[in-house]
């Protein structure tokens, strides 16, 4: 992967070592791949990645299931 | 009701309950709340706002500085109001059932109390500041799923018990603070005396919830401990909020959360918040790594 998305993937990593590869369609959730402590922090590099600011109050935690629906979401076109 | 496998808690509070009777006082009543506050003030201690210590703090002219202390307090306080209503709701969930039953009493107490701190701060948040900033968005997953139960209640009450502690070394500064206006210098003085009763509280809890642990799952207990070591990352860095840099008139605020987060002033800012909690998750035998935010802490 490159882009923005590529950014994504290590600050997952870097997060939670023990994740491995992932894959455009792993469920990042349900995964584990991130969790409650790490997503206010995931948010903030979303709205950096992305240039857009992400309403805390109006966040779909579907939207951050996978990290094709976080790129069609939060990165499109970057 | 659920079957428990947690043998019943008895933590002796006479003495608490007693301090708790003897302190009461009416918040609705006791506070004089000016229309508005002095902006040629700071409303937050200059040393506690996010920015101290480093050249962006020194290089901002004083007004700006102010309305930084000013946003910086709506925001704190905002962040107890968050930080009561859930831990509000977990208390509320065990008081009076039969694990919890011998600390019913300071439970109401403690209940109590801390529905009338919401109150005063989220009333100075909403009178001074106009707004309550948003709670930290939550996704519902814990790394600490598949924990036993007397775990997993520790993790509950470690979590109230962290979160006060890392409060109170606010309000302890800013509640004789005398450049502060009035009513936030009382306000952090008279949170600062109910939390010291409350983390007396939580941290008997914290001990005899742990020795269950030991008793039932020691497996438990290292990732408990790793647990506790990301909650202490993530509840220094919920300080730093882009939102408030943005309020504030600060220039690109997500990078300025993340140069901050590293800075070596702010990093020996966070270890003096830290200090009393990490000393004693270490005599209860959880070693806090003492990692700090900006260091990649294990979530």
């Amino acid at each position: 992967m490159n882009g923005p998305i590529s950014q994504v993937v290590s600050f997952i990593i870097e997060r939670n070592p023990t994740v491995g590869t992932l894959t455009w369609d792993d469920d990042l959730i349900d995964g584990r791949a991130i969790d409650s402590l790490a997503f206010v922090d995931f948010i903030f590099l979303l709205e950096e990645l992305g240039g857009a600011p992400i309403d805390p109050e109006g966040i779909d935690v579907d939207d951050f299931r996978t990290l094709r629906l976080i790129n069609q979401r939060f990165l499109s076109g970057r | 009701m659920a079957v428990t496998t947690l043998e019943p808690i008895g933590l002796g509070l006479e003495r608490l309950e007693a301090m708790a009777e003897a302190g009461y006082y009416n918040p609705y009543t006791t506070f004089s709340w000016p229309d508005t506050l002095p902006t040629d003030a700071p409303w937050m201690s200059e040393d506690l706002v996010t920015l101290a210590g480093t050249e962006e703090w020194d290089r901002m002219p004083r007004a700006d500085q102010l309305a930084l202390t000013r946003w910086e307090a709506i925001h704190f306080f905002s962040l107890n109001v968050h930080g009561i209503r859930d831990l509000l709701g977990e208390v509320v969930l065990r008081i009076h059932t039969p694990t919890y039953a011998d600390t019913a009493e300071f439970m109401h107490h403690f209940l109590g109390e801390e529905n009338e701190h919401m109150w005063f701060f989220s009333r100075f948040c909403l009178r001074y500041g106009g707004k309550i900033y948003p709670a930290q968005p939550s996704i519902g997953v814990q790394a600490t799923d598949g924990l036993g139960e007397a775990a997993h209640e520790l993790l509950v009450f470690a979590r109230i018990l962290l979160f006060e502690e890392i409060v109170d070394h606010f309000n302890s500064r800013m509640a004789g603070d005398d450049s502060l206006p009035p009513i936030a210098r009382e306000l952090n003085r008279v949170h600062h005396l109910d939390e010291s009763r409350h983390v007396a509280f939580g941290r008997l809890m914290f001990t005899a919830l742990l020795n269950q642990v030991r008793a039932t799952r020691p497996a438990d207990i290292p990732i408990v401990a790793g647990y506790l070591n990301s909650y202490l990352d993530y509840s220094i860095r919920s300080l730093y909020s882009p939102a408030v840099y943005r309020d504030a008139g600060l220039a690109q605020p997500l990078a300025l959360r993340r140069h901050l987060l590293s800075h070596p002033a702010r990093r020996a800012a966070h270890d003096r918040m830290l200090v009393r909690t990490r000393k004693f998750l270490a005599r209860s035998g959880l070693q806090a790594a003492g990692t700090q935010p900006g260091q990649g802490a294990p979530t």
